[in-house]
């Protein structure tokens, strides 16, 4: 049972030791700072959790963000859309870009990463294409209250975070869907002979998979004020780190919706941390890739009759 | 006696390995047809000359890629080694010590990789992600985020020279493949190399030592990714900190491209080169072909989607190979 919740005592720990070290840390204002930090990252690993639970990977999300930020805020600014068709259709965007690679992977056959890394560099490439290389500002404040406005003290940007999470644990624990897809993280071979249809089932987590990113991506969007045409760059690697730092297995079958949060409240804690006690920010990232590689080493040792036979 | 028949499989199973080759050929014979500057002997060995940097990663990348594993870390094992042979030769080494020395760091790189994998069973990807996050950081804060310039001619050959006609890096390119074949195909280690690639629990059973192999791997492709770093720093006579970034996924579009499965032990160098070239010679035609660069990302994707599809079914008949061993 402790296994289970390795992920949430290094998130108290770590919290714990911040706390002794900088008075500052515990101050509610910097608790929901992380929070709002977290919050994209955490949306994006939510979303790529979906496609590493069937043992699948997805590079794509970084440029997909750009791309439905970029595409969301120039019909917005440049063709007068209003805000909620707008979104809309960055959304659908995303979600066609997430079954494409499904599409490749399933029907194609080919390795998820390639599948994915393909859609990156085409994803990228059509953000700078739609951008011509240039952010696109001026957007309305309906669209920047989603990222930067608050209801009541809470900012909008973690309530989206909380009802995602929970909408991720009740799609894996308590649907018939979820199962499958645990199922074909398992054995995708047993999960055909059970007679799960794997094909649809792995195409539509890479939608969805699409669709946390391009949410992501206007969220990221309406945060910064502007459509940059490089947004994003990274995340995805970001979003892997924070799976798999929240205990999530890389291989499939194993993991939960909260998995991911927490590890993103973990980096983001530390780099808050690191922040507050004024480390530069290139030794953050020295440190950064340390804690990353000691997390998932503490997690592997702890059910290490799951890690790879050699 | 060979029947008909079973010519006609042997014949089939060439057509299919070849069948990236076909397409890297008529990628060119379009190209040539498109522009006439194209097939000309400048542009070739321009075309091999770009290709050496992500070649020589490549090479490292596809040894790693054979036994099941990945390395995310050449990008910032490169920029790392080459910031600090810049700095020891701003600071008077002599060239070929301080050479070495980012071949060292690069090895070092390598070898802390492998020994996170093989002995703490770490995942290769959340390894070497790690690897490539706190050596960028390293490198930034060494050089405090800026350039180094103003390196030694000696030094400078490495990257700019010639041999007669042809560039000095493109010989360290086909030194490298060339060893590198010679190692996979014709010596026993490369025979065992593919082996614990293909079944790391049999390999170990059949008395392979498993671990030291993958250790010596992850350690030559961080000495490849240092090597490339010391020619891309000769060339423009300057180390910055945010080198290579990206590269990890060039290299290993190139590896996969070339033929080799992630699930490891079958693809090889052969391959890999072609899929370096291949990726090299889109950019040029994009180049030649004046298309604005941003397509080029677009192009870039789609058509290694498209070779990797092409490619498909021999790769569908390697997987039942193995499964019915």
């Amino acid at each position: 049972m402790i296994q289970r919740y390795n992920s949430v005592l290094i998130l108290i720990g770590l919290y714990l030791v911040l706390a002794v070290i900088s008075p500052l840390f515990f101050r509610m204002q910097n608790l929901v700072n992380i929070f709002m930090q977290s919050s994209i990252t955490a949306i994006v690993a939510l979303g790529l959790s979906l496609p590493i639970l069937t043992g699948g990977i997805d590079l794509s999300v970084s440029s997909t963000a750009a791309l439905a930020g970029a595409i969301s805020a120039g019909l917005i600014v440049r063709s007068g859309w209003s805000v909620f068709s707008a979104i809309g259709l960055a959304l659908l965007i995303g979600i066609g870009i997430g079954a494409l690679i499904g599409l490749l992977v399933v029907l194609g056959r080919l390795p998820p990463f390639v599948a994915s890394l393909s859609l990156m560099a085409v994803g990228r490439g059509l953000t700078l294409i739609y951008t011509e290389g240039k952010p696109i500002s001026g957007l309305p404040a309906g669209y920047i209250a989603l990222g930067s406005g608050s209801s009541g003290s809470i900012p909008n940007l973690v309530i989206l975070l909380l009802i995602l999470t929970f909408m991720t644990h009740v799609l894996l624990s308590r649907t018939r869907y979820g199962h499958h897809i645990y199922a074909i993280g398992g054995s995708a071979d047993v999960a055909r002979l059970a007679g799960i249809p794997v094909g649809r089932i792995t195409i539509s987590v890479y939608a969805l998979s699409g669709f946390a990113a391009a949410f992501s991506g206007v969220l990221l969007t309406a945060r910064l004020w502007s459509a940059q045409p490089t947004a994003g760059t990274g995340l995805e690697l970001e979003a892997i780190a924070a799976v798999v730092i929240g205990g999530n297995s890389l291989m499939g079958g194993y993991g939960n919706a909260f998995g991911p949060v927490i590890g993103a409240l973990i980096m983001g804690g530390i780099g808050n941390g690191l922040n507050l006690l004024k480390i530069p920010s290139y030794i953050q990232q020295v440190v950064r890739g340390l804690v990353l590689i000691v997390a998932v080493m503490a997690d592997f040792r702890s059910h290490r009759n799951n890690a790879a036979a050699i | 006696m060979i029947d008909r028949g079973s010519l006609a499989i042997v014949f089939a199973a060439r057509m299919r390995r070849s069948g990236l080759l076909l397409a890297f050929l008529a990628l060119c014979v379009v190209l040539s047809i498109l522009s006439n500057r194209f097939l000309t002997l400048p542009n070739a060995l321009n075309i091999l000359r770009q290709s050496s940097i992500n070649g020589i990663i490549a090479a490292g990348m596809t040894l790693v890629i054979l036994t099941a594993g990945i390395d995310l870390s050449v990008g910032s094992v490169l920029a790392l080694s080459s910031v600090i042979t810049a700095q020891l030769l701003v600071s008077g080494l002599p060239p070929l010590m301080a050479f070495f020395s980012g071949l060292f760091v690069g090895a070092l790189l390598g070898l802390f990789n492998g020994i996170l994998v093989t002995l703490f069973s770490l995942p290769p990807f959340v390894a070497t992600l790690g690897t490539m996050t706190f050596a960028r950081g390293l490198a930034l804060s060494f050089t405090q985020g800026k350039p180094i310039t103003g390196l030694p001619e000696s030094f400078r050959v490495l990257g700019t020279g010639f041999v007669g006609p042809i560039p000095v890096p493109v010989i360290i390119v086909l030194a490298v493949f060339l060893i590198g074949m010679f190692f996979l195909n014709l010596t026993s280690q490369g025979e065992q190399l593919y082996a614990l690639g293909n079944n790391p629990v049999a390999a170990r059973f059949t008395g392979i030592l498993v671990k030291l192999y993958i250790i010596v791997v992850y350690s030559v492709a961080g000495v490849l990714a240092a090597l490339a770093g010391q020619i891309l720093i000769a060339r423009l006579d300057s180390a910055q900190p945010v080198m290579g970034m990206g590269y990890e996924l060039d290299a290993i579009a190139a590896v996969v491209v070339g033929g080799s499965n992630f699930n490891g032990g079958s693809g090889g160098l052969a391959g890999t080169l072609i899929g370096v070239l291949f990726i090299v010679v889109i950019n040029n035609g994009l180049n030649l072909l004046n298309i604005p660069s941003f397509w080029g990302q677009v192009v870039k994707g789609v058509v290694i989607a498209m070779a990797l599809l092409f490619n498909r079914v021999s790769v569908q008949e390697r997987k039942i190979d193995r499964e019915s061993v």
